[in-house]
């Protein structure tokens, strides 16, 4: 099989049963939870159950190491914070407002949008992959971290580096032929997609969740969450 | 009996010295070699005065190269390409001087005669002559799909191919089955080293074929009797080297981020790059943008359109010409991700279900002042 | 429970019933980042990763992995992932009796927001359905259960108290008042050993001419149940004050200074049992700061001033987990408005005593209470209060404790026995 046609693989059949296996999983994910059934709170509320859960999502956008409640939890978990914090916003970035990205939201959806320059999405993907390293690196030093960090932990950590390093490579033209590091891009995207349902990654879905039942729970006691 | 050379039979024709050597400057010209490939001896720089002393040398000792030229499901692009070439004096050698011997398009016999000529080269020069394709082979159903003089196009190919010393598949279509390969490819179309495989093919896909690549790939067998240098589509490795996005005008456009985002916005005027109307030069291997066509003049991106891969198999397959190459190839329809969605739904609530008996029941009013006691 | 299951069974069992949509997710949503450790008092104060709330949480997540995921069940099966020992329960019972006082501070700095506090409490239901609670807190479970309460306090001894105190401190304590508005139920240790409390609350409540009783059947409303984290415990002892508010025919239960029984009894009792209908339940800091708004009782303003820094504690239950955080301030505003400073972080971050949960009910727990105390005394030094203030007895017990542990001069007080102090009508008949 030459590049040529492993990478018509990749973007074709394997991409779209990665889809399907991610979708599926995400909802099956979801159901496993969502039926388990949810307890009716008899207890009467004592303050706004919406108000606390909207202070619940403000605060939980506004985890920065300058925000004066997060001043001393960020002491003990700096790496944490600002490699978590580069993280997840370079990825944000990457995936939505990156060019090549955007075209795959528009084939998919059906409409694009505007994008950033490449430079930036480019340091940013950059800083992805440095906050990577410092994490995994945490994972193994922080004696907290390092107690909860299994194979499943070191798992997700390799399925969704690869992307982001042959995203890189890729957009730089560095060591292979394009199409080689497309063709790998693209298979571990596929890979990435496929793991997914089976991993912690849900958790950008699961968050809605629980940062719901902690505001509403916060809230109806009358306490800023 | 002694063969002429070609300069012998060019100086026959009325061509003086030095046109000669001016054929020859042309010829070394449209090799796309800076130096002699590896393995040929030449003069001692072995550089460019190395490359026109041998090509000088094999236009003296070698005799015409004959060329018989096939085509089957095309469009004769290729063709149309090569005689409206603006490289007038290196089409009119390689195809005029150097000689065709069939050629159905540029033939001007017509019907059995040309038949007859075709059969006629083969027994003359066989093992020597050069077989150039344009267009497929369709071989599906019972190969009628393309006949010639009443026959398939499979059967002439089988009956040319064997004497042939080597075979030129110019253009996408006798290279990767081009736009009749095209999904569902309703006539099972080929290009002809799926079909030929005891033979050196040279492939020159393009849509059409830069015609200074295949006559300087001709050329470069004639000076030196051998196919040039193969990358592993079978195309020669100095016009093919390179991606289109490589050596495109555009890429410091592409590298800033600065994109075309219709065909008449203000990044279009302003020459942005059209990585997403769909370009497909990230991937694309030839030399449109060293080349160029019409003599140097332009090619589509620098025209502002976008490449269309032309080159590479497969090419009306590989997503919408216009759809950024980003894009996946295959997308679920709404249908199966919602079934798949649901499916997942169902048994993500069936396992729940399963693992969730037992839960302890809500307080009621009726049960609950019963659980009194406990005092001693 | 049934005694044929081993004890990992059990807990298992208790897991799988415990386990909602609402643990679930919130399961599902920790990303194991580990910054909850940084709010724990405990492994603040010690270092130990093992007092890190998520891995306190970790048990649950294994039962829910092995029980609930397929994956899990598979891997389980296949050996790959080690089954729950009854050693795991045992070494998770040290964690989370022992090492933790459900103060919920960890869910205040999870940038999931997971409710951990909550989860925390349903490793406890588990494990003590296994029956691994801890020696010296299954055993004021038990005493409570067949006694009535956890400090010995029987309907004798109650009765004893009350007419002691009511002498003591020559007030009128109502008991058993059949159509008084409000009941008011005492914890064990302000009836065994803060009696003040009891005598402070009964002036104030005269003064501001309440309606109230005491109950001798619901006479106290600790509930070690719930520390325990057993239903039917916390059921049967929150039983005892409703079923006292049904016969009195009250319309509100006035919880005084102790915080889990307030939570107990507020919150976690609706979705136990069923409520008489239409009974409020409320908190003593609550009802202060009521009285004095609506001019019911006056305080004397500024009477702690001139006594060095004031500051108030507050407890994970009343403040954080009982949403009650503005009305002690606004009493001690008007009690010390010049010498009242707060401690930081305060309100609902504050840094817990470290004694509760039932912490300080347990012997072997001491080196970790006494480390998390050390935190809380920085805080103070750090707020340069030579007075704290609380309205928690449970932490003022472990105040007291930790206080004579560390040899400091800091005063504890309780909010109640501050406002008794400074009624401006109860001047006369009570010693200073």
């Amino acid at each position: 099989m030459s590049w040529h046609e492993f990478l018509r693989f990749v973007r074709g059949p394997l991409f779209e049963v990665a889809l399907l296996v991610f979708v599926a999983g995400l909802a099956y994910r979801i159901f496993r939870v969502v039926a388990l059934g949810w307890r009716h709170e008899r207890a009467p509320a004592m303050g706004s159950r919406a108000g606390g859960v909207v202070t619940s999502y403000a605060k939980g956008i506004g985890i920065w190491p300058f925000v004066p409640w997060v001043r001393d939890t960020f002491r003990g978990n700096a790496v944490t914070f600002l490699a978590g914090g580069l993280f997840h916003l370079g990825l944000f970035v990457v995936i939505l407002l990156g060019t090549a990205h955007m075209l795959v939201w528009k084939s998919l959806l059906g409409f694009g949008w505007p994008t950033l320059p490449l430079p930036i999405v480019d340091f940013l993907a950059a800083g992805v992959i440095v906050a990577m390293a410092a994490l995994l690196i945490n994972r193994f030093t922080q004696p907290v971290v390092r107690k909860i960090t299994g194979p499943a932990e070191i798992a997700n950590w390799v399925f969704v580096f690869l992307p982001m390093l042959t995203g890189y490579l890729m957009t730089h033209h560095l060591f292979f032929r394009y199409e080689v590091l497309y063709s790998l891009h693209m298979l571990t995207v596929d890979a990435l997609l496929i793991w997914i349902p089976f991993s912690l990654i849900p958790h950008f879905a699961f968050y809605f969740f629980s940062r719901t039942i902690h505001g509403s729970q916060f809230g109806r006691r009358a306490v800023t969450p | 009996m002694g063969e002429q050379t070609i300069s012998e039979h060019l100086r026959a024709e009325g061509v003086s010295r030095r046109e000669f050597i001016r054929y020859c400057g042309v010829l070394a010209g449209s090799l796309g070699l800076t130096a002699l490939p590896p393995g040929i001896a030449g003069s001692s720089d072995g550089g460019a005065n190395a490359l026109l002393d041998r090509v000088v040398q094999a236009l003296e000792t070698t005799p015409r190269l004959p060329i018989i030229w096939l085509e089957f499901q095309d469009c004769a692009g290729c063709t149309e390409a090569l005689t409206r070439s603006q490289s007038p004096t290196l089409v009119d050698l390689v195809l005029n001087r150097i000689s065709i011997d069939y050629h159905e398009t540029l033939f001007a016999a017509a019907g059995t005669r040309a038949e007859e000529a075709r059969l006629q080269a083969m027994e003359t020069y066989a093992g020597r002559y050069v077989l150039v394709v344009e267009g497929s082979i369709p071989t599906g159903g019972t190969g009628l799909f393309c006949t010639i003089g009443g026959r398939r196009a499979t059967d002439i190919l089988d009956e040319t191919a064997p004497g042939a010393a080597a075979i030129v598949a110019t253009g996408n279509c006798a290279a990767f089955g081009g736009l009749p390969k095209a999904s569902p490819n309703p006539t099972q179309a080929k290009g002809v080293w799926e079909l030929v495989t005891d033979k050196p093919i040279v492939n020159i896909p393009g849509c059409p074929a830069i015609p200074e690549v295949t006559t300087g790939t001709i050329a470069h067998y004639l000076v030196f009797g051998r196919l040039p240098e193969l990358d592993a589509l079978n195309r020669p490795k100095t016009f093919y080297g390179t991606t289109i996005h490589d050596r495109c005008q555009r890429r410091p456009f592409y590298d800033a981020g600065k994109f075309a985002g219709s065909f008449d916005d203000e990044g279009a005027r302003k020459g942005y790059c059209l990585y997403k109307l769909g370009c497909k030069g990230p991937t694309t291997y030839n030399a449109c943008a060293t080349l160029k066509w019409d003599g140097g003049l332009s090619f589509p991106i620098q025209s502002g359109h976008p490449c269309l891969g032309c080159s590479e198999p497969d090419f009306w397959d590989g997503g919408g010409f216009y759809q950024g190459q980003s894009a996946p190839l295959d997308r679920p329809g709404l249908r199966t991700l919602g079934l798949l969605a649901g499916a997942g739904a169902v048994v993500g609530a069936g396992v729940a279900a399963a693992t969730r008996r037992g839960r302890r029941p809500a307080p009621t009013a009726p049960t609950a002042p019963a659980e009194e006691g406990g005092e001693p | 429970m049934s005694a044929k299951t081993t004890p990992t069974q059990r807990a298992l069992d208790t897991f799988v019933e415990e386990t909602g949509g609402w643990i679930a997710s919130q399961l599902e949503a920790c990303t194991r980042c580990g910054i909850c450790a940084a709010a724990c008092h405990f492994y603040q104060a010690t270092g130990n990763p093992d007092f890190a709330p998520v891995w306190k949480v970790e048990l649950l997540r294994r039962a829910y992995e092995q029980r609930f995921t397929v994956a899990g069940r598979i891997l389980t099966a296949l050996g790959i992932r080690k089954r729950i020992t009854d050693e795991d329960l045992g070494a998770w019972s040290k964690l989370v009796y022992e090492a933790c006082t459900v103060c919920n501070k960890c869910a205040m700095v999870c940038p999931m927001g997971i409710q951990l506090g909550p989860l925390i409490h349903d490793v406890r239901a588990g494990l003590s359905a296994a029956g691994m609670v801890p020696e010296d807190l299954m055993a004021a479970v038990t005493k409570q259960v067949e006694e009535g309460s956890p400090l010995g306090v029987t309907d004798d001894v109650f009765e004893e108290r009350i007419d002691w105190v009511s002498d003591e401190w020559d007030v009128d304590i109502p008991l058993d008042r059949e159509g008084a508005e409000m009941l008011v139920v005492f914890s064990s240790i302000e009836i065994m050993k803060f009696p003040e409390n009891i005598a402070d609350v009964a002036m104030i409540l005269n003064a501001a001419g309440a309606s109230w009783t005491l109950s001798t059947k619901g006479r106290e409303v600790v509930n070690f149940g719930f520390y325990e984290g057993d239903a039917e415990h916390t059921a049967l002892f929150v039983n005892r004050v409703l079923d006292a508010a049904r016969e009195l025919g009250v319309e509100r239960v006035m919880v005084t200074e102790c915080g889990h029984a307030y939570d107990a009894l507020r919150w976690t009792a609706p979705n136990l049992v069923a409520m008489p209908p239409g009974v409020e339940i409320t908190h003593v800091v609550a009802v202060l700061d009521e009285l004095v708004r609506d001019g019911r009782i006056r305080l004397r303003a500024g009477a702690a001033d001139g006594g060095g820094g004031v500051t108030f504690h507050d407890a994970c239950k009343i403040q954080r987990r009982g949403g009650h955080i503005e009305e002690p301030r606004n009493l001690l505003k008007i009690l010390a408005p010049e010498s009242f400073r707060e401690m930081t972080p305060n309100r609902e971050a504050a840094i817990c005593c470290g004694g509760g949960g039932g912490v300080i009910a347990i012997k072997e727990a001491d080196p970790n209470r006494y480390a998390a105390f050390g935190l809380k005394l920085d805080q103070i030094r750090q707020a340069e209060a030579g007075t704290v203030v609380m309205a928690c007895s449970n932490c003022r017990l472990q105040f007291l404790d930790g206080v004579q542990h560390f040899g400091s001069d800091v005063k504890i007080r309780g909010l109640s026995g501050m406002v008794a102090e400074s009624l401006e009508t109860a001047d006369e008949g009570r010693p200073s």
